[in-house]
């Protein structure tokens, strides 16, 4: 216990130098106040931010749009997924579909988001939806893939319907891989609710991040990112418990290296 | 098996949660039968007043019930119109023109904003620092300058400005920035000259900026530098709607050229500007009309750099 | 008759039959109802023509890519040597590690505005953007691979006296290659992304420029063009990136199981 008490300890030491650092380097002048204001300014204007009420709306709405692309983004490569696997063929026939538009940048989608959408909600989904989209299907296919062959004649032979072999087989070898995409899907869908915000303006933290920066106040730039890191560090987070959780009783996870 | 599934049915509950909470207003009826409508405008001098007409309630005597958004510029309110995010929204000539050229569907309802059309006294201009080479519009050649969008009345008329003084438009260089970003940008030496409209320029002066090209005077006399404009759409299935606004307007208008130092005082609840700045910007003219010839004139200009492909049916657009 | 092909025909038909189908659905969508939004696929290949195959490779294009090159370059550098000097000594990976989870976790476009701040609107500040999201990645999953440095190999290479930077090419990175490469590979899908999103924010030239530049024109198929042009460059850079790692694997193989 107390090794590990320790190694948090250590943890704890690396943020405060950090501060120390961001506290130090702009009070003797080493960059500019403009650029870097002191450290203790930022964790003012930041609890100040708290303590209002504008700064847990944007949060909000970030969160918002984060939650519904995500979730539209999972269940829509879940049940595309799941299809592939079901009909004979369709996984060779789709590949090169998958590996083409698997890496456009999303971004690159911005200026047809404004276009449809304009500086609102469907933007932010627009971007959210299509980059989650390809993580989850690209685990799903690698979950029921796994799936061993032999156990999935066996589960023939018995003349186990459809759904059975999906609930029973193909979903439990391929939970594993359905939470990786999850996490690394909630990561990314993150990364680009906030992206479009600032880039399109949709409501949300990045769009008062841009108006923080346009007003010139850069103190409030840099306590709504660090806003934007720690709420990026909680969701990771979160999906990692939700994982751990999940996964309890698989051999991945009960085995020697717990991720 | 079974506490996956519960697992699965809580996250979706929670995600259903964070959907319901916050949606955004409706247009639409609202209790007090005034008809709620959205409009697009960006945060500058020239649109003190659709907030004017929201504050004094001329709005509300129109019937109607205003939400104001800002927004970065031209483009991006014609996207939110044509998108349905806005019902009307305040856009520049350039910008109206070029969507119209290309089809979209928008049909403009009143003047927005026009021209003082006085040199060394117009409310936008473009600014270089003090100790820069560039005196007059033929020095910014080559020069970046920088714009809050591209494509729109500010490329337009500083290359007619270029033009005139007898330089080559072609060799300029724009660069895309909002706004309240270009006083720093300019003191930085970011970019080597800025077009703002005020209470920018005012705001960059204060910094040791100093104003060369008033372009909107040089591209056309009594130039009618923005509109306020709506989807087809409504303007077909609702012309009472476009009517009340395009009345309230024009009342806010008059009221703003008849009440100066009120105008002044609403720059305040929707730039960052304080009161000492807000005394000493060039206010924008608001006649009641179009100067036509005018919006024909950058329809050429633009035609000539390019920027338009083709010219738009002017009949069609205006009102 | 699909049954009954083999080999390369069938390859062929496997790998074209759904792109070609969806490229035909879609012209058929266009033709049907025609969105001003989403226009045909023969109005987006000549508008491709028309706008690409111009002086804009050498004036956007090749300048764009270059500043990506640069940036993931440096970020692949920095973050392997961080990471290697990290992940080799626990206190100081136990010291860093909230620090950098932290960082990783800020979402990289949200940096510009202060890079741009701080560096101008040039390529530098281009270049800068990009680095400062794609270093995270490399950087994280190079303290992973090293810190899982296998017991028994580090033991039989201090038995051979293998030491400094002898111990660095043929055990540290070998084996942790596969994480480095995975981190890299993540690092690059961030690059392209910074990429696109540093000219569209105060730029004057470059993809991303191009892109917001027909947006504002309110030019569609020209807008499309740039985005397939988008697409098309990050399948490729994909695939290069594809056959570089089957290569760093290979040396993984061999160095680690000889």
């Amino acid at each position: 216990m107390t090794g590990r008490l320790r190694d948090i300890a250590y943890g704890i030491l690396g943020l405060g130098i950090l501060f120390a650092v961001a506290e130090a380097v702009p009070r003797l002048g080493l960059i500019s106040r403009d650029f870097l204001p002191p450290a203790d300014e930022i964790l003012h204007t930041l609890l100040r931010d708290l303590a209002g009420r504008e700064l847990w709306t944007a949060l909000g709405e970030t969160m918002r749009a984060w939650a519904i692309g995500l979730a539209i983004a999972f269940v829509l490569a879940l049940a595309l997924g799941v299809l592939i696997d079901a009909i004979p063929g369709a996984r060779a026939a789709t590949t090169s579909t998958v590996e083409f538009l698997r890496p456009i940048p999303s971004v690159a989608l911005i200026p047809l988001a404004t276009l449809l959408y304009g500086a609102d909600l469907g933007s932010s989904l627009l971007l959210i939806v299509y980059a989650s989209f390809w993580q989850v299907l690209i685990q799903v296919l690698y979950g029921v893939a796994d799936v061993d062959p032999v156990a999935r004649e066996t589960a023939r032979s018995y003349r186990l319907g459809r759904w059975t072999i999906l609930r029973r087989l193909v979903w439990p070898t391929a939970l594993p891989y359905v939470m990786t995409g999850l996490r690394l899907a909630a990561a990314v869908a993150f990364i680009l609710a906030v992206t479009a915000e600032l880039v399109i303006g949709s409501p949300g933290l990045g769009l008062q991040i841009q108006l923080a920066q346009s007003g010139g106040a850069v103190a409030e730039v840099y306590a709504l990112i660090a806003v934007a890191g720690l709420t990026g560090v909680a969701v990771n987070l979160a999906v990692r418990q939700l994982e751990r959780r999940l996964l309890a009783w698989h051999p991945s996870v009960r085995g020697e290296n717990p991720r | 098996m079974r506490r996956t599934l519960c697992t699965v049915l809580a996250a979706t509950a929670l995600f259903a949660a964070a959907a319901c909470g916050g949606s955004g207003s409706p247009s639409g009826k609202s209790s007090d039968g005034t008809k709620t409508i959205k409009i697009g405008a960006i945060a500058i001098a020239d649109t003190a007043p659709v907030y004017l007409a929201v504050t004094k309630g001329i709005f509300k005597k129109h019937g109607l019930n205003a939400k104001i958004t800002a927004v970065t510029g031209g483009a991006t309110s014609i996207s939110g119109v044509v998108g349905g995010q806005f019902d009307f929204a305040f856009a520049n000539t350039t910008s109206v023109l070029t969507a119209a050229a290309q089809g979209l569907p928008i049909k403009v309802v009143s003047n927005g904003a026009s021209s003082t059309g006085v040199v060394g006294k117009d409310f936008c201009a473009v600014l270089v620092k003090k100790d820069s080479a560039v005196k007059s519009a033929k020095d910014l050649e080559g020069k970046t300058i920088a714009v809050n969008q591209l494509k729109n009345i500010g490329d337009t008329t500083i290359r007619a400005s270029v033009r005139k003084d007898g330089g080559d438009p072609s060799k300029l260089k724009f660069v895309e920035m909002p706004f309240p970003d270009m006083p720093a940008a300019l003191s930085k030496g970011s970019v080597d000259a800025i077009w703002v409209p005020e209470p920018f320029v005012t705001i960059a002066m204060g910094s040791g900026a100093r104003p060369v090209v008033w372009p909107f005077v040089e591209a056309a006399s009594d130039l009618t530098v923005a509109m306020y404009f709506t989807g087809t759409k409504l303007a077909q299935q609702d012309p009472e709607l476009v009517k009340s606004f395009t009345a309230a307007i024009k009342e806010a208008f008059a009221y703003a050229e008849a009440h100066p130092d009120e105008a002044r005082k609403e720059l305040l609840s929707y730039t960052k500007i304080d009161a000492k700045t807000a005394d000493k910007i060039i206010l924008t003219k608001w006649p009641q009309d179009i100067n036509r010839a005018s919006v024909e004139t950058i329809s050429e200009d633009a035609l000539n750099d390019g920027v338009l492909t083709k010219k738009p049916d002017l009949d069609a657009l205006l009102p | 008759m699909i049954r009954r092909m083999t080999g390369l025909p069938l390859r062929l038909v496997r790998l074209l039959a759904l792109p070609v189908a969806l490229v035909l659905g879609w012209w058929g969508y266009s033709v049907l109802s025609p969105s001003f939004y989403v226009p045909s696929p023969t109005r987006i290949a000549t508008a491709f023509a028309d706008v690409w195959f111009t002086r804009r490779i050498l004036d956007d294009v090749l300048p764009s890519l270059g500043r990506l090159l640069a940036g993931y370059a440096l970020a692949a550098l920095l973050g392997i040597a961080l990471g290697v000097a990290i992940g080799s000594y626990r206190r100081l990976r136990l010291t860093a590690e909230p620090v950098l989870e932290f960082f990783r976790a800020v979402p990289p476009p949200v940096l510009v505005p202060l890079i741009m701040l701080v560096a101008g609107l040039n390529d530098t500040m281009k270049v800068l953007v990009i680095v400062s999201g794609a270093i995270w990645p490399v950087l994280l999953n190079t303290v992973e691979g090293v810190r899982a440095l296998d017991e028994v190999l580090a033991d039989t290479a201090r038995a051979y006296g293998l030491r400094g930077p002898s111990r660095l090419w043929h055990l540290v990175l070998p084996a942790a290659s596969p994480q480095i490469m995975a981190g890299l590979r993540q690092a690059l899908s961030i690059g392209i992304i910074l990429m696109v999103i540093g000219e569209m924010f105060a730029s004057t030239s470059g993809l991303g420029y191009t892109v917001v530049l027909f947006q504002r024109g309110f030019q569609i198929p020209e807008m499309w063009s740039g985005i397939v042009l988008l697409g098309l460059l990050g399948f490729l850079l994909s695939l290069a990136f594809r056959a570089v790692e089957r290569r760093v694997l290979y040396w993984h193989q061999r160095e680690t199981h000889a």
